[in-house]
């Protein structure tokens, strides 16, 4: 895969803004979202793992609402205007069937987000979510803000 | 958190028991020597779950561990695509090493993973005199990452920020079969284990 060096690699709750490539490595029910600057050719990737902060500060980048509210921040303060930025997701699968516990938090996930971005006017332009399989990302904001999708399956797509 | 010298050296006595039985009956099921690491246990921040597992395609064969212990855990048998084959043909006596993984191999998977797991927990169960029982298998051949990312993030009675990491390898020489067990105890199980564990070294007077 296209992992230079230069990859800046986004784990669990964390999040980057800039203009290099950055990646997500195997997404499960959590959610990569993409807010890229169509302009600017700079952006943001979020590796969010819950849909809500429930007033929780420290961490940003983990929750839905928090994430998408810093990530919106930080693109305006280095100069992106709200009208030029778009959202590509990937991830939210449910990889499991019989466990107790939350076995549709990736779907939760997705909606939320979605939801959120509506609210914010920032469109989807692009989604690859849901199923059951694993997902690895790779954003280049420099070449239109591609997204890089290998899944668990073995296949490779391009939002 | 932070785990003291002596609750790592407890749980690391305590991986090692477990995976001493796990790898006896691996042993058993393959009629060939394994050999085993020294269990690494390692408390780590979720972003950075990645450096540790990552998105080659193995099959994992999950249990959520019930009993005694509330809230539990997970134990995870990790083994590695090319293995799987091998281990399978190690057990039926094929040869073809070329192939992709079927069926067969599945529920290979699942019966090695229930039977080594359950002397996993055998071997904990004695030593903590506790009974710990494992739920049944799922087996998942996907990117570990997403595996385990899943799983954490699933919890609704906590909200995680870090795991504890316990790893085992098991490796079989003769037939070039790689194995790890994993084991992510949840808060309140690490702490009942830890609690029974320095009751085992300081006994009440």
């Amino acid at each position: 895969m296209p992992t230079g060096n230069d990859t800046v690699i986004i784990g669990i709750g964390e999040y980057k803004v800039g203009s290099m490539p950055m990646a997500s490595i195997g997404l499960g029910s959590c959610v990569g979202l993409v807010i890229h600057d169509r302009q600017t050719g700079t952006g943001a990737l979020v590796h969010i793992m819950l849909p809500s902060s429930q007033g929780k500060t420290d961490r940003p980048g983990k929750y839905a609402d928090t994430a998408i509210d810093v990530l919106i921040k930080e693109l305006t303060q280095i100069g992106s205007s709200p009208a030029n930025l778009i959202a590509k997701i990937a991830g939210g699968s449910a990889m499991f069937k019989t466990f107790s516990g939350n076995l549709n938090i990736g779907d939760r996930n997705v909606e939320v987000i979605r939801k959120l971005l509506k609210d914010q006017k920032i469109p989807i332009k692009g989604e690859d979510v849901g199923g059951s399989v694993g997902r690895t990302i790779f954003y280049y904001p420099k070449e239109n803000g591609k997204l890089v999708i290998k899944k668990g399956d073995g296949t490779l797509s391009e939002l | 958190m932070k785990l003291t010298h002596i609750q790592r050296d407890a749980l690391q006595e305590l991986g090692n028991i477990g995976a001493a039985h796990a790898a006896t009956t691996l042993s058993t099921m393959l009629s060939a020597n394994i050999s085993m690491s020294v269990p690494e246990i390692k408390v780590i921040d979720i972003s950075e779950i990645y450096k540790y597992v990552g998105d080659e395609i193995a099959a994992l064969v999950l249990f959520q561990v019930n009993g005694e212990v509330k809230h539990g855990g997970y134990l995870l048998l990790y083994i590695p695509k090319t293995s799987v084959i091998r281990l399978t043909n190690a057990m039926l006596g094929l040869t073809d090493v070329n192939r992709e993984l079927d069926e067969m191999d599945e529920s290979a998977l699942l019966e090695v993973g229930n039977i080594m797991v359950s002397a996993f927990l055998d071997g904990t169960a004695e030593l903590l005199n506790i009974i710990m029982l494992p739920s049944p298998p799922q087996l998942v051949i996907d990117m570990p990452h997403a595996a385990i990312e899943s799983i954490i993030a699933s919890q609704d009675t906590e909200d995680i920020d870090e795991i504890v990491l316990f790893k085992t390898a098991l490796v079989s020489d003769a037939h070039n079969i790689q194995s790890s067990i994993f084991l992510f105890p949840n808060h309140p199980m690490l702490e009942d284990i830890i609690r029974r564990l320095e009751e085992l070294l300081n006994p009440p007077a």
